[in-house]
């Protein structure tokens, strides 16, 4: 059985319009961080919801050898774990209650407490274990949302913009937690990300989405090459390397109308 | 250095304090339904309600049939229809992730009136089975068939919580102009009776219609406690739910049946009694959280006491004369609901 995450030939679409259509994944080894990255309306957020099994998808999603889209769905939501981009305001609910929840809505799921208790510490969360959803900010909901998506120790982790309410050394936090829990459980996590240099910084691989298309995926470097970002972005940039020694991505210019971005017809 | 507590140990506290609070509002639902059978034109002491209540041959002929007859009824009449509002409520506002929906203001009570009025003016009777289920029935038929009608337009135009509203407040029209229609075409007896619903009312308690709105609470509150867990989920957001496992659309679909057939027996008893299916969730709310394990019984309990002190209120209001409740809630729960409206438009 090879272990790690593949897609063949998946395609996802919202009632009679395609999103996504053919991609294919080679094999994305265990312990691995992904960013799945590309333009406004790419299909970021619909290929997460697809593997998580939120969205009808034809294909095959192989995880561990297992095809998810043939697997019965109370097998599946113990492997997949999922964090929302949108989260819910104005909720009484506290912390630990809404992940409590989150092992409790599927009955059978025994031993919440220890996990809970290492979740919360994992995340740092321990002081608002307590604390309404409604009274906290959006950063604390979003670590909350972490909470509940990782409770259940899953294989493969899909977190939809998990760092856009956050602030800078949270961002950093959470990437660096979610890397510790991937390398800790051989788990796999795939990040949908707006921020570029964020995601060449934190992740193994990046996959580029551009008009319904896997455009590429590889190595951060190696994936953001210039003709990547023209063909996906419509900009001239390049990657170099700062001072630090961190890939950073830098645009010169937005490629005018007028000229070919060489993108990918839909 | 200790290490530190188990969360669970903090939580088990945080729960203990939410039981505590539970049995206060059992308690202050059993001092008014002790106050509501006090209250009254004829003079009945409070010492009197509870040895009559532990042995009717306690009282004198006349004030034991005062007690069990009229006041027991009625005052019975007032804790079933609150919870089974207060426990609609609160599931209906959970599913459509709106705390401004309730049996009122989504028109489901004015459609439950309509399916009653249908039933008194054609003289319905299911099976044989008498007046009250027949009635109790239809006006089900009334209820589940607005519920179903908000959820199938909601889900066909992606609905907001400000349409969902919206949604209601046609289908309370709609409904309205119906039982006029049937007013105007119903004989002097049936218009009485509809005239009644319309107003909401527990006057006409009997024991009889206690015991249907008991087997649909005994029937309905461990179903919705069996799904406490899935409505916790749900509160945390609807896509996460539904990567917990939820099924979230059967859910939402047998919980609002549910509450349809609450909201239903309610009406078919006591008439479109406004405001306890909001006000009773929000008390619960504030009281006790969103953990739906003590917000479901917290709702039911809450929206009982408030009918309960209602009643107290309708046979204080004006001395000699009961009010119809359905007045007194209306004139409670609309400062209320206009005070959540505003209250939601200054939340972020």
């Amino acid at each position: 059985m090879t272990r790690g995450l593949s897609l063949h030939d998946l395609s996802v679409g919202y009632g009679r319009r395609t999103v996504l259509s053919g991609l294919e994944l080679e094999t994305v080894p265990p312990g691995s961080l992904v960013a799945v990255i590309g333009p406004n309306a790419a299909g970021k957020s619909t290929l997460l919801k697809a593997i998580a099994g939120l969205r009808p998808a034809s294909g095959r999603i192989v995880l561990d050898g297992e095809d998810l889209t043939a697997m019965a769905a109370h097998r599946r939501v113990r492997l997949v774990g999922y964090l929302p981009q949108a989260l819910p305001q104005g909720t009484s609910l506290v912390a630990y209650e809404a992940v409590l929840a989150a092992l409790r809505a599927v009955r059978g799921d025994g031993s919440a407490e220890a996990a809970i208790d290492a979740v919360f510490d994992q995340l740092g969360l321990r002081d608002l274990a307590l604390r309404r959803l409604g009274e906290m900010s959006g950063g604390q909901r979003q670590m909350v949302g972490l909470a509940q998506a990782l409770v259940r120790r899953p294989r493969l982790l899909l977190l939809d913009e998990p760092t856009s309410a956050l602030d800078l050394r949270w961002q950093l936090t959470v990437l660096e937690t979610v890397r510790a829990i991937a390398a800790r459980d051989h788990s796999i996590a795939l990040l949908a990300m707006h921020d570029l240099n964020l995601a060449l910084r934190a992740c193994d691989l990046v996959v580029v989405l551009a008009h319904g298309r896997l455009l590429t995926a590889g190595p951060p470097e190696q994936a953001m090459s210039p003709d990547v970002l023209r063909r996906a972005y419509g900009i001239e940039g390049r990657v170099e390397r700062c001072s630090q020694g961190f890939p950073i991505v830098l645009s010169d210019r937005a490629v005018p109308r007028s000229e070919p971005s060489g993108s990918i017809p839909p | 250095m200790t290490a530190a507590p188990p969360l669970a140990r903090l939580y088990a506290g945080f729960v203990r304090r939410r039981v505590v609070l539970l049995v206060a509002l059992a308690v202050a639902l059993a001092a008014s339904f002790l106050v509501d059978i006090a209250t009254g034109p004829a003079a009945l002491p409070l010492r009197d309600v509870v040895a009559g209540l532990i042995d009717r041959a306690a009282l004198p002929r006349a004030q034991g049939v005062i007690l069990w007859d009229v006041r027991l009824p009625y005052a019975a009449m007032a804790v079933f229809v609150g919870a089974a509002l207060g426990l609609a409520g609160a599931e209906m506002q959970t599913v459509l992730n709106n705390p401004l929906a309730s049996p009122m203001t989504l028109g489901v009570s004015f459609a439950a009136t309509f399916g009653a009025s249908v039933a008194i003016v054609l003289e319905l009777d299911l099976f044989g089975l008498g007046a009250n289920v027949a009635i109790a029935a239809s006006a089900f038929a009334g209820a589940a068939g607005a519920t179903l009608l908000i959820y199938a337009l909601s889900r066909s135009v992606g609905a907001t919580k400000d349409t969902v509203v919206l949604f209601g407040i046609a289908m309370f029209f709609t409904f309205n102009a119906l039982v006029s229609l049937i007013q105007f075409v119903a004989n002097t007896d049936a218009l009485q009776q509809i005239v009644f619903w319309t107003m909401g009312s527990l006057a006409r308690a009997t024991w009889g219609k206690i015991d249907v709105i008991a087997v649909v609470l005994v029937l309905c509150v461990p179903l919705s406690l069996r799904d406490a867990w899935a409505l916790t989920a749900l509160r945390g957001g609807e896509e996460q739910a539904r990567s917990f496992g939820i099924p979230v659309e059967r859910l939402r679909l047998t919980v609002l049946l549910r509450a349809s057939l609450l909201a239903a027996v309610a009406v078919a008893f006591a008439g479109a009694i406004g405001f306890i299916g909001l006000v009773g969730p929000h008390i619960a709310r504030l009281l006790l959280g969103e953990d739906h394990r003590f917000y479901l019984p917290g709702s039911a309990l809450a929206g009982a006491v408030v009918l309960s002190a209602a009643s107290i209120a309708s046979k204080l209001l004006i001395p000699g004369l009961i009010v119809p409740i359905g007045i007194v809630t209306a004139l409670v729960g609309i400062p209320l609901f206009m005070a959540l409206v505003l209250g939601q438009r200054r939340a972020p």
